[in-house]
C-alpha cells in the first residue's frame, strides 16, 4: 500500500485482462478510463497497460491494467501476465458460444494456478448487440450455464457493452470492493523483503494479498 | 606523486581496472577483464536523460551526476567507504557466485545503505522524490562495477570456464533463442496474424527501429538503462500501432509485432539480458509499466523459444517448408563465412566479446578517470589543489567528449526519424528532435501526431 501525493490510502490492484481476441478485452479498459483525463500523466507506452484511480469510500484504488494478447497461439504466455494478479476480468462476447468455452478454461486455469487468491469477474460483453426476433435471441450462451459456472467457481459476473459503457465502471467497482486493503505495513511493504527468491515467478503465495478468499456471489 | 596516489586508489577500488597497476595479484588478474566501465559509460551519460517511465506517484527523476555529486560531499563519506568496501568484498571474496547468492548479496547491500541515507547528509535531507534518485543511483553505481561478474555473457568471458547451473543456463537459453531466430527469421508478418492492412514499407522501419532500439539492450550495464530499452522498443511498436490505427487492440496487436522485431533483430544475449534486469532491478521500480513490458519481452521470447510452424498461421504448408530449408542453408552458408571471415582476421583480443560497444579508446580512459575519480573523495589537503585543478580539466574533457557522442546520436536519431517519416519535412523533424531532445519516444509521439 502506497500514499499518494495528498496522503488518501493507496491500494494498487494488478488486475490482467483474459480472453478471446475479438471479444473487446482492450475496449472494456479503454471505456473504463476513457471518463477520466486525469490519469494521463501515468502509462505513457500504449493501451496494453493502463492505469485508473477510483475511490471506495474514503479510500484510493489504482487499477494496473494488463492485458494480454488473446490469440490462441499466446495462451501459454499468459502466466507470465497473471502471476502475482490480485484480479482478473476474464470476457467472452454473448454471441460467440466459442468465446465462453475459452473464458471457462481461463477461468479454471487461473484457479488451478492461482487458487483463491485472485478475485475473478467473468464478463459477458456486447450487449449492444443482443437483438431478439420474435421469441428467438441471437445469445449465444445459456443464462443458466453461466449462472452455474459463478456459482462453482466463485465468480462476479456482469453483461456489458464496451461500445455504450453499460456496466464497465460496476465490473472495476465490484472488483474493487472485493479486495480488502491491507491493515498493516502501511510504510515499508514487502518490497523491502531481504529475502527475496531468485525467481519470483514462483513466489506467488507470499505476495497475494491475504484474505482475499471472502465468499463473492454471482451478480447475474 | 597524484598520479601515485591515483593508482592506490584505483586498486583499492576498483580491481576490475587492468591498467589500474601492474602489481595487482593473481586473484585480481583472474577476475580483470579488458572490457571497463567506462567504454560504456560515456554512451550511457548521454542517455541519463531518456526518463523511464515513472512507476510511483512521484515525477520521473533520474540524474546520475547529480548522485555522484552528492556521493562527493564529505558529508557522505561513510557511504562510499560502505560502498568500496561491499565491492571489495563482493569482488574479493569469490570469482563465482551463484545467481541466488548474488541477488541476496546485492539486495542485502542495497536496503542497507538505504538505510542508511536517512543517517548522512545530504541525503538525510532530501524529499522522496530526490531519495528515489539516490537509490537508483546506488544500482546504477553498484551495478556498473559488478556487471562482469553478475551478467552471465560477460562473466563466462572473463572467468572462461564453466559457471553455475543457473548462469549456464542464461547462455544456453541465449544460444537456444539464437538458433531460433536464424531458423525463423524468414517468416512474414502475416505468419504471426500482423495485419495485412498493415504497409509493408512503413512496418519494415518501424521494426528496424524498434529492433534497434531493443539492441542496444547490449551497451548498457545498469539495469535501469537496459529497461529503457524496452520500454523505447515499445514505445516504438505503439508509435507503429497509432500509425496504423491498431493501438485500440492493446496486447492482441502489441505482442505479434513485438515478437516479429525479435525474429528481425538479431539481438545478442536477450535471455540474459531479461534475467538480469529481473534479478538486479530492485522491486520498487520494476513494477507497473516497467514490469508489464518486461514480462511481455519475457513472453515474446518464450513463444519464439518454443516456435514451430504450428505456431504460426500459414495456408501454403509446401511452400513454408520450402522456404525453411533454403533459410537453413542460408544460415549454414553465413556461418560457414563468418568462421572464415575470423580465421582472416588480425586477433583482436575483444572479439569473443559481444558484450559491449566497440572500445572507443581514446574516450576510454578519461572517463575511467572521472569514474573513479568520483569515486575518491580528496581525502588530503596538501593534495586538495593539484587534485582540483586536475579534476576540472578531466571534467572538460569529459564534457567535450560527451557533447561529441551526444552529437553522434543526435545525428542517428534524425536519419532514423527520417526513414520513419519519409513524407515529412526534414526540416520539422529537426524541430521535432530538438524539441524533444532527441528522445526516441517523444519524438515518434510528436511526429505521430504531427502526421495525422
Amino acid at each position: 500500500m502506497d500514499t499518494n501525493t495528498a496522503g488518501i490510502p493507496t491500494l494498487t490492484i494488478k488486475l490482467v485482462l483474459l480472453g478471446e481476441s475479438a471479444v473487446g478485452k482492450s475496449s472494456i479498459v479503454l471505456r473504463f478510463i476513457s471518463n477520466d483525463f486525469t490519469e494521463s500523466r501515468e502509462p505513457t507506452i500504449g493501451a496494453a497497460f493502463l492505469t485508473k484511480r477510483i475511490t471506495r469510500n474514503d479510500k484510493a484504488i489504482k487499477f494496473e491494467i494488463w492485458d494480454t494478447a488473446g490469440q490462441e497461439r499466446f495462451a501459454p504466455l499468459a502466466p507470465m501476465y497473471y502471476r502475482n494478479a490480485q484480479a482478473a476480468l476474464v470476457v467472452f462476447d454473448i454471441t460467440n458460444e466459442q468465446s465462453f468455452r475459452k473464458a471457462q478454461n481461463w477461468v479454471e486455469e487461473l484457479h488451478e494456478k492461482l487458487g483463491d487468491n485472485i478475485i475473478i469477474a467473468l464478463v459477458g460483453n456486447k450487449m449492444d448487440l443482443l437483438t431478439m426476433q420474435g421469441e428467438i435471441s441471437n445469445r449465444a450462451v445459456n443464462e443458466d450455464e453461466i449462472q452455474n459456472l459463478c456459482q462453482q467457481e466463485n465468480l462476479l459476473y456482469f453483461e456489458v457493452s464496451a461500445k455504450t459503457g453499460k456496466n464497465i465502471q460496476e465490473v472495476f467497482q465490484a472488483v474493487g470492493e472485493k479486495i480488502p486493503f491491507p491493515t498493516h505495513n502501511v510504510g515499508r511493504t514487502s518490497e523491502h523483503d531481504l529475502t527475496i527468491t531468485d525467481d519470483q515467478r514462483i513466489d506467488l503465495e507470499s505476495t497475494t494479498v491475504e484474505g482475499a478468499r471472502e465468499t463473492g456471489g454471482c451478480n447475474c | 606523486m597524484a598520479e601515485d596516489r591515483k593508482s592506490e586508489i584505483l586498486k583499492e577500488f576498483d580491481p576490475l581496472n587492468q591498467f589500474v597497476s601492474s602489481e595487482n595479484d593473481d586473484t585480481v588478474e583472474d577476475v580483470m577483464s579488458k572490457k571497463d566501465d567506462a567504454n560504456t559509460q560515456a554512451v550511457e551519460e548521454t542517455n541519463m536523460n531518456i526518463s523511464a517511465q515513472d512507476m510511483g506517484d512521484e515525477e520521473p527523476f533520474y540524474d546520475f551526476q547529480l548522485f555522484i555529486k552528492q556521493l562527493q560531499t564529505p558529508g557522505a563519506s561513510p557511504l562510499v567507504k560502505y560502498t568500496k568496501s561491499f565491492l571489495r568484498n563482493f569482488l574479493a571474496q569469490r570469482l563465482l557466485w551463484t545467481v541466488t547468492e548474488e541477488i541476496k548479496l546485492i539486495n542485502d547491500f542495497k536496503m542497507f545503505i538505504y538505510d542508511k541515507f536517512a543517517l548522512y547528509e545530504p541525503f538525510k535531507s532530501l524529499d522522496s522524490s530526490k531519495i528515489r534518485n539516490a537509490r537508483e543511483g546506488i544500482e546504477k553505481l553498484i551495478m556498473g562495477k559488478l556487471y562482469f561478474r553478475c551478467f552471465s555473457p560477460s562473466l563466462y568471458d572473463t572467468l572462461q570456464k564453466p559457471l553455475d547451473d543457473q548462469h549456464m543456463r542464461d547462455l544456453n537459453d541465449d544460444n537456444t533463442l539464437q538458433e531460433k531466430i536464424e531458423h525463423y527469421r524468414f517468416i512474414g508478418p502475416v505468419m504471426l496474424d500482423i495485419p495485412d492492412t498493415m504497409p509493408t514499407a512503413k512496418l519494415n522501419r518501424f521494426v528496424h527501429l524498434a529492433s534497434t532500439e531493443l539492441g542496444k539492450i547490449n551497451r548498457f550495464k545498469s539495469p535501469r538503462d537496459k529497461m529503457v530499452c524496452v520500454l523505447n522498443a515499445s514505445k516504438v511498436i505503439f508509435g507503429l500501432l497509432k500509425h496504423t490505427r491498431l493501438e485500440q487492440n492493446g496486447a492482441d496487436s502489441f505482442i505479434p509485432v513485438l515478437i516479429y522485431c525479435i525474429l528481425k533483430g538479431q539481438i545478442q544475449y536477450l535471455i540474459s539480458n531479461v534475467n538480469y534486469i529481473e534479478r538486479f532491478r530492485s522491486p520498487e521500480f520494476l513494477r507497473g509499466e516497467e514490469e508489464y513490458y518486461l514480462s511481455s519481452l519475457q513472453a515474446a521470447v518464450n513463444f519464439i523459444m518454443n516456435l514451430s510452424e504450428s505456431s504460426l498461421t500459414i495456408e501454403n504448408h509446401k511452400g513454408f517448408e520450402e522456404e525453411y530449408q533454403e533459410n537453413l542453408k542460408q544460415v549454414a552458408k553465413e556461418k560457414d563465412e563468418h568462421h572464415k571471415q575470423r580465421k582472416l582476421d588480425v586477433p583482436n583480443e575483444l572479439q569473443s566479446n559481444g558484450t559491449l560497444l566497440k572500445p572507443l579508446d581514446e574516450v576510454t580512459n578519461i572517463v575511467i578517470s572521472k569514474f573513479t575519480e568520483l569515486f575518491s573523495p580528496v581525502e588530503e589537503t596538501t593534495q586538495e589543489e593539484t587534485l582540483n585543478s586536475e579534476r576540472s580539466s578531466k571534467e572538460e574533457d569529459v564534457s567535450l567528449l560527451i557533447k561529441k557522442i551526444e552529437e553522434n546520436e543526435r545525428k542517428e536519431t534524425l536519419k532514423t526519424l527520417q526513414n520513419m517519416f519519409p513524407d515529412m519535412e526534414p526540416s520539422l523533424i529537426e524541430d521535432v528532435c530538438f524539441a524533444k531532445k532527441s528522445r526516441i519516444g517523444p519524438c515518434v509521439d510528436a511526429l505521430l501526431s504531427l502526421s495525422e
